[in-house]
């Protein structure tokens, strides 16, 4: 088992723009309904053409940057979705069905899976490595293991993003996600923020298990959504109560149907100033 | 941070396996065709793998059925590969093995073919109800279905430096010690998306690409599907060549246009020397990216000679491949090893006149030199680059 930290967390859905609303959703059940999706980074005239990958992934990288105040500069990244911009993919798909299959250039160059931390990288000014990865239903917790080793073999910290926009019509019989989300985590090695929100051991296992359940009040719009198995981790991180008790709490996500990613998560004590 | 390479292959334009490119770089016979892929009447050049066509998935597989995954099935059946994979399962442990491919456009081609087949109330039809091929990780599903393999699985998706980033995330891996070994892979195949989407950007050569010449004009797009299995070196005595060392990094600049300095390119390969623990005057050759875009050739010799004594020979091989997008990292890493093997470097086909504005020269004409250790680079849109050692296990 390896240590490490985590040292900010991003969050938007239509149910809670950030980490303050998330743990208010969490710990008193008032979610927002519509809430708008408006990063910004982005500067405002450029916000309307900017693809909604890239915004999702964006507002929760600057998010989890600027709540441990740290220089992106440093800071490596890996995004992961099963299905990357959906809305993008369908867009070509239907153009190029028949002459004169004039493509957008601007959506062309955007449907790259790895637009979401090119744009991160361009916007924050860092030359740090980048990925872009999926394993389809797995992608959350391959993205976890991807992002820990990262931090563990290269001592670095990580921004890890989980992330799946809502299917467009017809992708939904391959990707039934009916809302958009998107998490990140900023990894580090133990000690190196003085504050984080919590810490962490991480270890692979020979081990064929479900996914934890979500919190009730996000089974409905979010159990379809690949992006959202990471959830029951941040919801213990949320949760006032699960602060309180300071045990460990011990989670085990599927990385394939024979492996799992073992995560014994320690809460700080000052995650009440993060409440505020 | 050695890592033992005990098998590759590669399947592009050249043919079917590595005795075809050997053969192709020797007698400067280029795997480049007019565009004659099947619904794209664009005006270009294209890599397209002749055997794809007439080739078809065994039953248990046609659920996975796409383009993208014959070329897959195609390439995992060259040099032997698959029998390698199956030996180290059998040492290893099926669990001890990850899987890390890379792609760029995955299967696609399948999804559009599927939008032109929509029912009529606009949704999938029963034969295209494909979850484990519509998406992105569509060829780390079919190598892990292919091979039995059942430890963790991921697919890269940067654009064109991903198959090049498979061998850095292989190398945490195994140095972190939850698998012993990594397939590692990358396939892109030809479809509308790529063709008329690189066409929109006016990238597209009307001409075979013609890598540093002053008459490039643009790119030639290519398909195929390269695989390379990676070992923890004490697992692995007798293997000939091993990953010494690998380097990623992000331009900042622009999401189509490389940094005009190539900051990012420089970072990657001073990376890659790094973690390899060698002088730059140590590589003895280089496999550019040398895409026969205005912009990349000219921001590449730039970058290069930042780094390297002007005796360093380099050259791109776009100009026999095509641009093979996600797979160019894995097909060009595969090129080095056997340029390595048999002591023949390949020279810069179509590149009759280098372009005067460059700071760095370029190999033109194949080059018969024995060499020891060579460097592979790979730079994607997004500003995405990784740049790789390679080199002898005996050196």
């Amino acid at each position: 088992m390896t240590d490490l930290d985590i040292a900010g967390i991003g969050i938007w859905s239509p149910f809670f723009p950030d980490w303050p609303a998330f743990c208010d959703g969490i710990n008193s059940g008032n979610w927002h309904e519509n809430a708008p999706l408006q990063p910004g980074l982005i500067p405002s005239r450029e916000r309307r053409r900017a693809p909604q990958s890239v915004k999702m992934a964006v507002e929760v990288l600057d998010q989890a940057c600027n709540m441990a105040s740290m220089d992106p500069a440093g800071i490596a990244t890996v995004f992961s979705s099963a299905m990357g911009d959906m809305q993008i993919t369908d867009y070509l798909c239907k153009i190029l069905v028949e002459p004169p299959r004039l493509v957008s250039p601007t959506r062309f160059h955007n449907s790259v899976h790895n637009a979401t931390t090119g744009y991160w990288s361009i916007t924050r000014h860092t030359h740090a490595p980048t990925s872009a990865i999926s394993a389809m239903g797995y992608s959350a917790s391959m993205a976890m293991l991807e992002a820990a080793v990262q931090v563990a073999e290269e001592d670095t910290p990580v921004l890890m993003v989980s992330q799946e926009m809502a299917a467009p019509e017809v992708l939904r019989i391959i990707c039934p996600s009916d809302y958009p989300i998107s998490l990140a985590l900023l990894l580090t090695r133990p000690g190196l923020f003085p504050h984080p929100l919590a810490s962490f051991q991480f270890g692979v296992q020979r081990k064929s298990i479900d996914w934890p359940g979500l919190h009730p009040d996000l089974e409905e719009p979010f159990n379809g959504n690949f992006g959202s198995r990471l959830l029951p981790l941040v919801t213990a991180i949320a949760s006032v109560s699960s602060a309180q008790t300071n045990a460990p709490n011990r989670f085990e996500f599927p990385l394939s149907k024979s492996a799992c990613l073992n995560i014994s998560l320690k809460i700080r004590e000052n995650i009440e100033v993060h409440h505020e | 941070m050695r890592l033992a390479i005990t098998g590759y292959t590669a399947t592009s334009a050249l043919g079917c396996g590595v005795e075809f490119i050997q053969s192709s770089i020797a007698g400067n016979h280029s795997g480049l065709r007019r565009n004659d892929f099947s619904g794209c009447d664009l005006e270009t050049w294209i890599g397209r793998v002749n055997a794809v066509e007439a080739t078809n998935l065994p039953s248990h597989l046609e659920h996975l059925d796409s383009r993208n995954n014959r070329l897959t099935w195609l390439g995992l059946q060259q040099d032997g590969f698959l029998n390698r994979v199956y030996a180290t399962i059998d040492r290893i442990g099926v669990d001890r093995i990850g899987v890390v491919m890379a792609t760029s456009t995955s299967s696609i081609g399948r999804t559009e073919e599927a939008y032109a087949h929509l029912d009529d109330s606009g949704l999938l039809p029963a034969k295209y109800c494909q979850p484990k091929v519509h998406n992105l990780h569509s060829p780390g599903i079919f190598v892990a279905e292919v091979t039995g393999l059942t430890g963790p699985s991921l697919t890269i998706s940067t654009a064109c430096s991903s198959s090049a980033k498979v061998f850095a995330t292989a190398a945490r891996w195994i140095n972190h010690g939850f698998v012993d070994a990594v397939l590692v892979g990358g396939i892109d195949s030809l479809c509308l998306s790529i063709l008329y989407g690189f066409n929109s950007l006016e990238l597209l050569s009307t001409s075979p690409c013609r890598p540093f010449d002053t008459l490039r004009d643009g790119i030639s797009i290519g398909e195929a599907a390269g695989f390379a299995l990676l070992v923890r070196k004490d697992l692995a005595p007798e293997a000939e060549f091993d990953l010494l060392g690998y380097g990623e990094s992000s331009d900042a600049y622009h999401m189509s246009h490389p940094h005009p300095e190539g900051k990012g390119a420089v970072l990657a390969m001073e990376q890659s020397l790094k973690r390899a623990d060698l002088p730059a005057s140590s590589i003895e050759y280089i496999n550019l990216h040398g895409t026969a875009s205005k912009a990349n050739d000219l921001v590449e010799s730039y970058a290069l000679s930042q780094l390297f004594s002007t005796q360093t020979l380099a050259s791109s091989t776009k100009g026999w491949t095509g641009h093979t997008l996600g797979a160019a990292g894995i097909l060009e890493t595969v090129i080095t090893l056997e340029a390595m093997k048999h002591g023949l470097l390949p020279g810069t086909l179509n590149c009759e006149q280098p372009d005067a504005e460059f700071k760095f020269p370029i190999l033109t004409e194949n080059t018969h030199k024995p060499i020891n250790i060579a460097m592979m680079n790979s730079f994607g849109f997004g500003g995405n680059n990784a740049s790789l050692i390679l080199g002898r296990s005996n050196d």
